[in-house]
């Protein structure tokens, strides 16, 4: 099933290399990324399709929504409607672009979000240790009890379908793996020679976090992070898919590869397009992700 | 060892060949249906009008049954388990019914008045041990006007309306009745639906929940010209639309409930048969008139939404799975009446309307509408409501929707429409009606039946209509009724508390094997002339 | 390494409690109530609110859910709202019906995702590896419940050489009868597993064959296969975890499919239990579904211990 990658996390060695390239780290990350061709034609695709999703107006014709009774299944090719119509006559190609928008928000926005919460807590609990740290990660172990698609799809079976539930249940469903990591890092991190000595002279909390934490923490929460992405987009899809997640009349493609199953008989090639764009999308952000990984030596 | 193994395939093929192909005269006929699982089998079957329809009316049966072997007539109602029944002279407020005799059961116990009373007491009387809280709901609900009974002898039972009903036959036809004998063996409603026992011409042999539910014929029916050909019926709960479609293509089931409208052209020219049929089950907007600022509140408004209407077209985005609707009854019905409004599809019509109301280019009618994304008998509610959305944007109408699912509805449903469970919608787009005969039409449109007591959310509240119907429920003079149920519907065309659009024509697809069947005009249909070929 | 496991079953036990009160506390957020979508709407107030209390509705939250704990602690999952059968029957029978599916796929998808990924990762940086890899991502890309619909309507419909949906016989599989229901839900389910196993094998294999000690084994002149033994015996521990992680998945996260393919497991049971609100039964599937995966990944950890004892926490 669609899921959280799982994580192993490295050895104190690497960390602590990684630590002591401090500054000059981010410049061999960069200088990495822009050899790996692969890496950046995903970035390139992925920068188009933010365009697009952006400015939908610029790249469509049609409004999405415009339904039309005579011209509903019409095949790849038709003159008006290049990539065909749906099953209610809207062209399909706009509520691909404009399904776009919803269906990154939906897989992206939570995993921004989840980045941020769960760094945030992650980080606080492996740098305060103690009762900090055993409060935070007890309770992130219950939630991490249920498989994060059981948490979706409970959420939302029980709340109700829509974006904001949806958007709500994936946060809540990527919160506990984004803490375990974070906690995970800072906690090595943390116990870095150069670190204790900073704290042992004296420097705030702020400080060491800032120019020491930070910077080492970062890189494998934001890979991670990333390849949680295109996770997000299948499961968000998934639950539209089952009626849970963004409701009609609204284009996104898991709502859309539902609408259009019936259409699997009429014209097989207009019924399989939203899967091929999840597909693209979720690929492109796996490979994006992996790319970094590689970029930042990160060993997840 | 090879040997072993051909032996083992030979047998599996076999076996699949026997279970795909039939060897006796009847045959085996494979339905999937729109069910999410298989309706109860206890007598008092959910999953709605669908469960009556394969587990109810077939293994179960009622006092009073419908006549559903006619394809040209509105289904009407015929003795079943009662052989005839009359009004008490001196109290019209009795029905007297006179049990048939040498009626067995399913387990070989006999039908009678004790049984009769047992079976009334299951869902009306609250400290029998055989009392069934949730079906005695739904019962209750189904049926309001049981207000007393008893036995008289033997083969007689006398049932008590709180008022005279005339047309109380017809609402009996809800209750079925089971084998008190075999509930006492089983013990519990749990353990009887595992080893059901009714009158029905079919019996149910096998349950495997949320799977399958397995009936054969019950070669000793009551009624000798109705025991089945088929020898079994299996029916399958298949939600999903494809699914089902796929079953069918793929030759695992023979029948199917509610094809997709987009298949059915390809169902057609791969060699299915479609068959439909004509019956008053509505897909309406059933307008708010509680609300202070709905727009519906003026009669204007309501007719000119009617005039409004392409229904034409919304038949065509359904391949024909459907008829236009010009009232709750279809035109060509004995109850359709002569009203002063034909809802034929007149724009001009229309926007003149609402200029009287007030309304014109530059004040369209704003409006909200409660839909849902799926539902039992909802049809496609997402393309239908977004077409109709288009087709009154050409006459001054600007309609949102709040889609809804379809529990959310149901609660909705059973609010005043002014509660916030209405999310303050004008209108609400539900397909609630499953047989159309002259106490449904009273039960929904009755002034004092506004929710939470009954069914009228819209609130529809017509004096005129209020005492036709109470002339009605009055009478015992047959034409004195229709000429009465008439002028009710031509009232209820001519003051709509709906938008009518179309008739469901109750869509189903089967192989060319399925043979027999006449399809009713009636949710409920008779299986026992079928059989396979 | 006992100690360890009875730490680990004894850590369980506030998680679950943590899990069975969060379980609660959702179903009871949910808008409307169980007993609007049990009668017809126009079921008077008096009968609804009479069925209320029968179901215990109408009592305070805290003694539901100690009512509600109670009643689990000595096994009674309780008895659904909708069909009056007890809870654990359908669960349990559910249950099996999805194992019957997740086994199968677990084991296509961790042996075919294993060698894939070894293979790509024994053959780094050739053409091979560059497929194998693509293979995985694109495993992981999918939306499988797409791919599910697609099967169906090529091997089903157009082929008609595999049944369209449905289990079939119950049990199980040994029959073909039985077997041939089974072929396209389980590829379709075994398409995540491989892309995340072959991934994840070929990076731990890559960083195993990168360190030391592996280039002295082969220096000793250890055979090919032992240097694959120790190879693998190394990568096994963090192996040994996902794999855990996954058939919790599948188990859990059947529901997509069991939908494509009108499976009577226990995804579609929860699917079900949501459209109806069949709060015992909804609660009962999330808790079982939750203690299971618990109950996996404590195995996996005390395997894992017992493969590489640097693991132990």
């Amino acid at each position: 099933m669609t899921e959280v990658p799982a994580l192993t996390i490295t050895e104190p060695s690497q960390a602590t290399r990684r630590a002591q390239q401090g500054k000059g780290y981010w410049q061999r990350v960069w200088e990495r990324l822009q050899r790996d061709k692969v890496t950046l034609a995903m970035a390139a695709i992925l920068a188009l399709l933010l365009v697009m999703v952006v400015f939908p107006a610029w790249f469509t014709v049609h409004d999405p929504y415009q339904a039309s009774v005579l011209h509903r299944l019409k095949p790849v090719g038709y003159p008006g409607h290049w990539l065909g119509t749906d099953e209610v006559g809207r062209d399909l190609w706009s509520r691909m672009v404009y399904g776009g928008r919803l269906s990154l928000v939906a897989g992206v926005l939570p995993v921004f979000l989840a980045f941020l919460i769960g760094g945030f807590l992650g980080i606080l609990a492996g740098y305060a240790g103690g009762l900090i740290n055993t409060v935070i990660m007890r309770l992130v172990d219950v939630l991490y009890a249920f498989p994060s698609i059981l948490l979706a799809i409970a959420i939302t079976g029980i709340l109700g379908s829509g974006l904001k539930n949806t958007i709500l249940a994936l946060t809540i469903a990527f919160v506990p793996p984004l803490v375990r990591i974070s906690e995970a890092v800072t906690a090595q991190a943390r116990h870095l020679d150069f670190v204790e000595a900073a704290r042992a002279s004296g420097a705030g909390i702020f400080r060491i976090l800032y120019y020491h934490i930070l910077n080492n923490v970062l890189g494998p929460i934001l890979v991670y992070a990333t390849s949680l992405i295109s996770v997000g987009i299948i499961l968000a899809a998934g639950l539209s898919f089952l009626g849970l997640g963004v409701t009609p009349p609204n284009p996104e493609w898991g709502l859309m590869l539902n609408n259009l199953r019936q259409a699997l008989w009429v014209d097989p090639v207009v019924a399989a397009l939203p899967g091929v764009m999840i597909f693209i999308t979720s690929m492109c952000f796996n490979l994006l992700s992996d790319g970094l990984r590689q970029a930042m030596d990160v060993r997840l | 060892m090879r040997i072993g193994r051909a032996l083992q395939i030979c047998l599996s093929l076999a076996g699949l060949t026997a279970f795909a192909s039939v060897a006796e005269a009847g045959g085996t006929l494979r339905v999937a249906l729109t069910a999410s699982d298989v309706p109860t089998t206890t007598g008092a079957p959910d999953n709605g009008g669908e469960g009556l329809r394969f587990l109810g009316f077939p293994v179960f049966e009622s006092l009073v049954l419908w006549d559903l072997t006619r394809a040209d007539k509105l289904a009407d109602i015929r003795p079943g388990l009662a052989e005839s029944w009359e009004q008490d002279e001196s109290d019209k407020s009795k029905w007297i019914f006179h049990l048939r005799k040498g009626i067995k059961f399913h387990d070989g116990t006999g039908w009678n008045a004790d049984a009769a009373i047992w079976n009334l007491d299951r869902f009306f009387k609250q400290d029998a041990p055989q009392f069934d809280p949730p079906n005695a709901a739904v019962t209750q609900a189904r049926d309001p006007y049981v207000a007393n009974y008893r036995k008289v002898d033997d083969y007689t039972i006398e049932i008590g309306n709180p008022r005279p009903i005339s047309y109380f036959p017809n609402m009996i036809t809800w209750m079925l009745n089971v084998s008190p004998a075999q509930f006492a063996k089983t013990g519990s409603w749990a353990e009887f639906a595992k080893a059901p026992a009714g009158t029905g011409p079919f019996k149910i042999v096998e349950f495997k929940p949320r799977v399958s539910a397995t009936l054969v014929r019950n070669d000793v029916y009551w009624d000798k010209a109705r025991v089945p050909k088929l020898d079994k019926i299996v029916v399958f709960p298949m939600p999903e639309a494809t699914t089902r479609l796929a079953a069918l293509r793929s030759g695992q089931v023979d029948w199917i409930e509610v094809p997709p409208p987009d298949a059915v052209p390809s169902l057609k020219a791969a060699g299915f048969e479609i068959v439909t049929n004509s019956y008053p089950h509505s897909w309406p907007w059933t307008f708010n008139l509680a609300k202070q600022d709905s727009p519906f509140r003026d009669i204007r408004v309501r007719k000119a939404i009617n005039y409004c209407v392409n229904r034409d077209g919304l038949v065509t985005l359904l391949n024909g799975l459907a008829e236009p609707a010009y009232g709750l009854f279809k035109k060509a019905d004995p109850f359709f009446g002569n009203p002063s409004e034909h809802y034929t599809y007149d724009a001009a019509k229309g926007k003149a309307l609402l200029a009287e109301a007030g309304y014109g280019p530059n004040k369209p009618v704003k409006a909200k509408i409660m839909i849902t994304s799926s539902g039992s008998g909802q049809m496609l509610p997402l393309p239908m409501n977004e077409y109709l959305q288009q087709n009154l944007k050409d006459c001054g109408f600007d309609i949102s929707f709040e889609v809804v699912d379809w529990g959310a509805m149901l609660v909705a449903l059973r609010n005043p429409p002014t509660a916030p469970q209405a999310l303050g919608v004008d209108a609400m787009n539900i397909s609630l009606h499953i047989s159309m005969d002259i106490s449904q039409f009273a039960l929904f449109n009755l002034s004092a039946n506004v929710p939470p007591k009954g069914r009228n959310w819209p609130n529809w509240k017509n004096a005129e209509f209020d005492s036709l119907i109470d002339r009605i429920e009055k009478s015992s003079d047959q034409q004195e009724m229709l000429g009465d149920i008439r002028k009710a519907h031509e009232i209820f065309v001519d003051d709509p508390a709906w938008l009518f659009i179309v008739h469901d024509r109750n869509a189903r697809a089967m192989t060319k094997q399925v043979k027999g069947f006449v399809s009713a005009q009636s949710w409920f249909q008779d299986f026992t002339p079928v059989y396979m070929e | 390494m006992w100690a360890y496991t009875v730490r680990r079953l004894l850590y369980a036990v506030p998680i679950l409690l943590g899990v069975s009160m969060l379980v609660f506390a959702l179903i009871h957020l949910a808008p409307g109530d169980v007993v609007d979508l049990l009668v017809p709407p126009e079921v008077p107030r008096e009968i609804a609110d009479s069925l209320r209390h029968r179901f215990a509705l109408d009592q305070p939250l805290h003694i539901q859910y100690l009512a509600w704990l109670g009643r689990l602690l000595v096994g009674d999952l309780g008895i659904s709202f909708f069909t009056n059968r007890p809870v654990s029957d359908e669960l349990f029978g559910a249950l099996g019906n999805t194992l019957v599916l997740a086994v199968p796929a677990a084991l296509l998808g961790f042996g075919l995702g294993t060698l894939l990924g070894a293979l790509a990762a024994f053959n780094r940086g050739t053409g091979l590896d560059k497929l194998f890899s693509a293979t995985a991502i694109t495993g992981v890309s999918l939306p499988h419940y797409w791919v599910g619909i697609v099967l169906v309507a090529v091997f089903a419909v157009v082929l008609n050489a595999l049944p369209a949906q449905g289990m079939g016989p119950a049990g199980i599989p040994t029959s073909w009868e039985q077997i041939q229901h089974l072929i396209l839900p389980v590829v379709t389910l075994s398409l995540i597993p491989m892309g995340v196993v072959s991934r994840l094998v070929r990076a731990n294999v890559l960083e195993i064959l990168s360190q030391e000690f592996v280039g002295a084994l082969d220096a000793k002149g250890l055979l090919r296969r032992r240097v694959l033994y120790h190879v693998m015996k190394n990568a096994a521990p963090s192996t040994l975890a996902l794999m855990g992680l996954q058939l919790g998945y599948l188990l859990a996260g059947s529901i997509l499919i069991e939908t494509v393919f009108n499976w009577p497991g226990s995804g579609g049971l929860m699917n079900l239990a949501i459209f109806r609100r069949d709060i015992p039964v909804l609660s009962a599937t999330i808790l079982v579904l939750a203690t299971i995966f618990v109950a996996i990944n404590i195995l996996v950890d005390v395997l894992q211990a017992l493969i590489d004892p640097r693991m132990r926490r």
